[in-house]
This record gives structure tokens, C-alpha cells and sequence, in this order.
């Protein structure tokens, strides 16, 4: 039996806790549970553009296990399989949604899982998940570049119209001016005949007056021999021999 | 004339003599290589309990310095990443600070300068007070090799022990450092954790391997060397203090080397 003395002893523990240490250190970088409560679940991406060796894998936020591995797969068309450890006591179901998204503007892509509304079997390991891209920078700044530009021709034309209006709304007002200028004159020289209007309308107010009281009189003489001669006035054709004496 | 003929001269002989005593180092060197061949001559056991004593010495002694070192180089860095990190919006990339500047650079660097100066000045010393004592003249006249019996257990222990301290300095300033930097800001364990853990790529542990062997074996070799230059006894503080001052330049020459050689 190997006999140690302090000095030895204290010596080894020296060495030994921190190399244990960076072994769990390394086991946990790799994806290894202590519990050993993880189970690996395969993502299935059409390009990793987006996600790499170690990105996180989240549920509601809560990171729950990350990708260890990503591997090719050529047939039946070039995809890829990412290996995603994650902790299986989080119950996820085996119709999960895997949304592979950015965490902010300038963080590292996250894969969110999303458990469905109606609970299913629960997801076992090696199970194969679609992924979906939810959000693509390069898309989200290719969008922005766009709406940039469109607002920058936008507010070009609303200058450009601005500069050549100028010239327009002042003879429109000019125009304008003049209009109300005519109107005005007309006013002003309508005034005069209004005042004839008015007593023409009252004479021909007076004859329908004398026309209704007539015909109220001797309707069917005043249809057929018209007005009835007054007894002080006298005919055109005896008017006419005095007026030639 | 005279003048600038004297400064060249001085500049050749400076040359010269960096040239000589380069080449005396790497003779050196090979004389450890060479010593090798009469390990069959000494007891396994002799070797290790000298290892195991220059270890408690360069490690497990150095382990309050180590500690409060860390705590306190830890904490400023944590502090100052969380004050002025928000102001730029890049709180998140904390993680990565703390690994580049503790894990990657200063937790080695710091762990190696230390164990230079504690430990490095005292090899210089010891060898150089035995060659002195003629204690080495005596290990030579009783058929052992001194470069084997001395220099091997002291890189040996040197490795180990820098090894642990760079792992523990790590440790104790992340979470020291995090401990200490609650009194100003709060950021959950788990997410300084999980940053922690997603910022340290393997490149990070084997640059750690890398410089623990590579500081390992440059400290005792080189305070090695100049412990066996003394020719007089009133040499010996001279060549202690060459010993602690060119393990330094070396120190930070590798460093640098290493870091282009692994992150350029």
C-alpha cells in the first residue's frame, strides 16, 4: 500500500482539483450533463448560415441545452442535421416547432422550441425536428435598405413638386383675386336693377291680382271677350276722332 | 572618431556577447537533453519527492497570492466590463471579455510572473548558494548528474504547479470577481455562467495546456542556467537578478508569440 505524508498528500490534491475541475469544465463545454439528464434531438436546416457549433437552444427563453454537432446530409437533397443536447426533463413534445431566430440586433442566433397546444407523445432521442428561419438579418437590413431608398425618392418627388407648384399657386392666387374682384363689381352693379326687379315684380304681382278678381267676377267673359271696359274709359277708335279735332 | 568607433565596438560586443550567451543557453539546454541518459543511475523516488517539494513550493505555497491576485485583478475587469459595457450596448459580450482578457491572457501571464518571482528568484539562488557550497561538485563527485537531479523535478513541478495555479487563478477570478462586482450590478449566476461557457472555445483550454508547459519549462530552465553561472559568491545576486529580469522579457516574448501563433 502506497503511504502518502502530508506533504504529498496536500501536493496531489493541488493537482488533482484543478485538473478535475477542467475536466468538468470541458465535459460541460461539450454538451455532458452531471445528472447525465440529456437526450440529443436532430434539427433538420436547409442552410447553417444562421446556426453553429454551441448555439443555444431555448424554450420561452430559458436555455435548455445547445448544438454539439452539425453534420451534412447529401441525399435527397444537400440539408443539414444539427445535433442539439438538451435536457429532457423539460418535456417538450415530439410535434415541437424548432424557430431558429437572432436574440437581438447583434447577438448570436438562438433555436427557440415552441411546445404545440395539444399535447402529443413526448420528444424522444433522435427524434428530427424541422427548423424554421424566423428571422433573417441580412433580409431585415435588406428590407431597411429598401424602405430607405423608396422614402428618399419619395421625399426627392415631394420636392421636386414643391419647387415647381411654386409658380402655379401664384397665379392661381392671382387668378383667384381677379375672380373676386368681378364678383364684386357685379354685386355692386346688380344693385341698381334690383330695385326695378322688385317694382316690376310688384306690378305684375298687382295684374295677376286684378286677373283673378276678374275672372272670380265673370270667369267665362273674361275668357272669351277679355277684360271688361271700365264705364270712365274710353275705346282706341273714339279716342282717335278727338284727338284729330 | 574615437568616440563612435568605442560605441560600435561596445554595440558589436553587446551583440557578441547576446550571441554567446545564447549559445550558452541552448548548450545548456542539450546538457539536460544529454542528462537523460544516467536517469537509470538515480532512484525514480529521489526525483519525485524533490518534485513534490519544489511543487508545494512554486504551487500550493503561491496559492493565497494566487487567489488574492485573482480576486482583485477578476473583480476590476468584471466591474469595469459591466459599468461601461451597457453605455455601448454590448453588455452581452461580457463573457467574451472576461475570457479574452482573464482565461486567455492575464490569468497565465499573472500566474507565470508570480511563480517567476517567488519561485524563479529561488531557484537562481539555491543553485547558485550550492555551486557556491560546492554541494553540486559533490553530487557530481558521487557519480549523479546534477543538470538531471536538479533541473528536471524543478520543470517537472514548474509545470504542474503553474498548470493548477492558471486553472484556479481562472476559476477564483470569474467567481470571485462576479462575488465581488454583486455590490455594483446584478447579473443572474446562470446567464454569467452560460456566457462564461459559450465564450471559451477549446482553443481557450489547450492555449492554457500550451502556456502552462511552454512558462513551465522556460522559468526553472532559465533561472537554472543563471543559478550555475556564479563564479564567486559575490556574483550570485547579479546573476539572480539577470535570472528574474530576461525570464521576464522571455515571459512576455512567448506570450506574444503565443497568441499571434494561436489567434492571429
Amino acid at each position: 500500500m502506497l503511504k502518502l505524508d502530508s506533504n504529498e498528500i496536500r501536493v496531489a490534491a493541488f493537482i488533482v482539483v484543478p485538473l478535475a475541475l477542467l475536466l468538468l469544465i470541458v465535459a460541460v463545454k461539450l454538451g455532458y450533463s452531471i445528472e447525465g439528464s440529456t437526450i440529443d434531438v436532430y434539427l433538420k436546416v436547409d442552410s447553417i448560415s444562421s446556426i453553429k457549433k454551441g448555439t443555444n437552444v431555448k424554450i420561452k427563453g430559458h436555455t435548455i441545452g445547445r448544438v454539439v454537432e452539425i453534420q451534412p446530409v447529401y441525399k435527397p437533397a444537400l440539408h443539414f442535421l444539427a445535433t442539439m443536447r438538451i435536457d429532457n426533463t423539460v418535456g417538450l413534445f415530439e410535434n415541437c416547432a424548432a424557430v431558429i431566430q437572432n436574440q437581438n440586433i447583434i447577438g448570436d442566433p438562438v433555436i427557440e422550441l415552441r411546445n404545440p397546444e395539444r399535447p402529443a407523445d413526448l420528444l424522444a432521442g433522435g427524434s428530427v425536428i424541422e427548423g424554421i428561419e424566423h428571422v433573417n438579418l441580412e433580409v431585415i437590413l435588406q428590407d431597411v435598405h429598401n424602405l430607405l431608398a423608396n422614402t428618399n425618392a419619395a421625399i426627392g418627388v415631394f420636392k421636386e413638386i414643391q419647387l415647381q407648384s411654386k409658380g402655379n399657386i401664384r397665379s392661381m392666387m392671382q387668378n383667384l383675386a381677379n375672380s373676386v374682384a368681378n364678383l364684386n363689381s357685379i354685386l355692386a352693379n346688380s344693385q341698381r336693377d334690383i330695385v326695378a326687379i322688385l317694382s316690376s315684380f310688384r306690378e305684375t304681382a298687382k295684374t295677376f291680382t286684378e286677373i283673378s278678381a276678374e275672372l272670380k267676377k265673370r270667369p267665362m267673359g273674361f275668357i272669351i271677350r277679355g277684360k271688361k271696359d271700365e264705364p270712365g274709359e274710353k275705346k282706341p277708335d273714339e279716342q282717335k276722332p278727338e284727338a284729330k279735332k | 572618431m574615437s568616440g563612435t568607433i568605442i560605441i560600435i565596438r561596445g554595440l558589436l560586443g553587446k551583440c557578441f556577447g547576446s550571441f554567446e550567451g545564447v549559445r550558452k543557453f541552448f548548450a545548456f539546454v542539450r546538457s539536460i537533453f544529454v542528462s537523460f541518459r544516467s536517469l537509470r543511475y538515480l532512484r525514480l523516488r529521489s526525483l519525485v519527492a524533490i518534485a513534490v517539494n519544489q511543487t508545494r513550493f512554486t504551487g500550493y505555497d503561491a496559492l493565497p497570492i494566487i487567489v488574492v491576485i485573482s480576486l482583485i485583478l477578476g473583480a476590476t475587469v468584471i466591474i469595469q466590463a459591466t459599468q461601461n459595457f451597457p453605455k455601448f450596448g454590448i453588455e452581452g459580450f461580457i463573457g467574451n471579455l472576461l475570457v479574452i482578457i482573464i482565461a486567455r491572457e492575464l490569468g497565465p501571464l499573472a500566474t507565470a510572473m508570480v511563480v517567476m518571482s517567488r519561485s524563479g528568484s529561488a531557484i537562481a539562488t539555491e543553485i547558485a548558494t550550492q555551486k557556491q557550497g560546492r554541494e553540486i561538485q559533490s553530487l557530481e563527485l558521487m557519480g549523479i548528474d546534477s543538470r538531471l537531479y536538479i533541473v528536471i523535478p524543478r520543470i517537472a513541478a514548474s509545470i504542474a504547479s503553474i498548470l493548477s495555479l492558471i486553472i484556479i487563478f481562472d476559476i477564483v477570478a470569474f467567481f470571485g470577481g462576479y462575488l465581488i462586482s454583486l455590490s455594483t450590478v446584478f447579473i443572474p449566476i446562470d446567464i454569467f455562467l452560460q456566457t462564461l461557457l459559450d465564450s471559451m472555445s477549446a482553443d481557450d483550454l489547450i492555449i492554457t495546456l500550451v502556456k502552462s508547459v511552454v512558462y513551465g519549462t522556460t522559468i526553472p530552465l532559465v533561472c537554472c542556467y543563471y543559478g550555475f553561472m556564479p563564479r564567486s559568491k559575490f556574483e550570485i545576486p547579479i546573476y539572480v537578478s539577470r535570472a528574474v529580469m530576461r525570464t521576464l522579457l522571455i515571459l512576455f516574448v512567448v506570450n506574444a508569440l503565443i497568441s499571434a501563433l494561436f489567434y492571429l
